[in-house]
């Protein structure tokens, strides 16, 4: 099962353009965020939930997203995040990134075995 | 009968007191950890095995700490704090008794009537710093005083960032934590440093600046309290002392 994990460094490089790139399909707050997160990589994404909140706190700093607080009917409070101008440049940017990675990496793999 | 909100009252405590202590980050913590526990109530666990799963599910507060101050730019003030943290856990002796001037054991014995305040089930640096405040030589105090600062503020503040915990079992005896024990290891060494033969609540005072990871430390920074401040206010006490 461990094979399926997929590895830290990754799990850490993935986490701006993941939260950014969700983001992008409108705001949220971070119970939801993780919880799409697990959905769409089948749970091979291991987060612990928490981790989320530094991610969320640094890219707040550095301009990239704003938040709010939501009360809930049931008095439930929650903070949502929404992304900001820079932060959809940075969501280009991160993007642009990944997909040259990518690139590089799918050329080195087209039609072999692996 | 389980109580929910009292169990993650608790919790807050053990996150403030493992480093998490901005009520803004507790709160939107809290409001996830809420969430984890509806979802896992919703699967069929009982309340209590949920909010474990949940408080499991959302970190271990050290890791998760490390984080918080790697998010927020402060290298250095996170090496310091590792150190001192890492220092906390290993065993830390309490300075011996005799060590101790006859009002620094006074503080000690008054600082132990404070968890129980705030039902709180361990004695921590914030504890130590209420002790001090009722400290019959009144160095402390005065000099905290002239900072604007009293008992009641203190205690405003603590519960701010602490919390008040779940009902206490008066009888089971209350422990040290690590940083409290650290505060007074940095007191004795204060007092060494000065050469003075026994450890005075003015040591006790610097040694809980200087153990900045502590609840204490927090409080009087929020209250504005400077540590050099606090420094020259007490050089300037011994310096009358002697001189008298």
């Amino acid at each position: 099962m461990s094979e399926s994990m997929i590895r830290k460094e990754l799990v850490a490089a993935s986490a701006e353009p993941l939260v950014l790139s969700l983001l992008a399909n409108g705001e949220s707050y971070g119970y939801a965020i993780i919880r799409e997160i697990k959905a769409r990589s089948s749970h091979e994404l291991q987060w612990t939930d928490g981790m989320l909140y530094p991610v969320l706190h640094r890219m707040e700093r550095k301009g990239w997203i704003q938040s709010h607080w939501v009360e809930s009917e049931t008095g439930r409070k929650r903070k949502y995040y929404s992304l900001k101008e820079r932060g959809k440049k940075a969501q280009r940017e991160h993007r642009d990134q990944w997909l040259k990675v990518h690139a590089v990496l799918a050329g080195l793999w087209e039609g072999k075995h692996v | 009968m389980f109580d929910l909100d009292q169990a993650i009252a608790d919790w807050r405590r053990q996150m403030a007191h493992q480093g998490i202590t901005d009520p803004d980050v507790l709160d939107e913590l809290e409001s996830h950890l809420r969430d984890v526990f509806e979802e896992l109530v919703q699967w069929g666990l009982n309340p209590q095995e949920a909010l474990e799963a949940a408080v499991r599910q959302m970190g271990q507060a050290e890791s998760l700490t490390v984080e918080f101050k790697r998010a927020h730019g402060r290298i250095r003030a996170l090496v310091r704090r590792l150190k001192s943290f890492a220092l906390g856990f290993v065993c830390v002796p309490m300075p011996p008794v005799d060590r101790l001037s006859q009002s620094a054991r006074e503080v000690l014995r008054s600082a132990r009537a404070e968890p129980s305040r705030f039902n709180h089930d361990f004695l921590g640096t914030e504890h130590l710093l209420l002790g001090l405040m009722k400290s019959e030589t009144g160095t402390v105090r005065s000099i905290l005083q002239s900072f604007g600062v009293d008992r009641e503020v203190i205690t405003r503040e603590i519960a701010k960032i602490v919390g008040i915990g779940s009902a206490h079992d008066p009888t089971m005896a209350i422990p040290y934590t690590p940083r409290a024990k650290k505060a007074l290891h940095l007191a004795t060494r204060e007092a060494t440093a000065m050469h003075h033969t026994h450890v005075r609540p003015e040591h006790i005072l610097l040694g809980l600046l200087l153990e900045s990871g502590g609840v204490a430390a927090l409080v009087l920074k929020r209250l504005g309290v400077p540590i050099q401040g606090v420094r020259d206010a007490i050089r300037n006490v011994w310096s009358d002392q002697d001189a008298n």
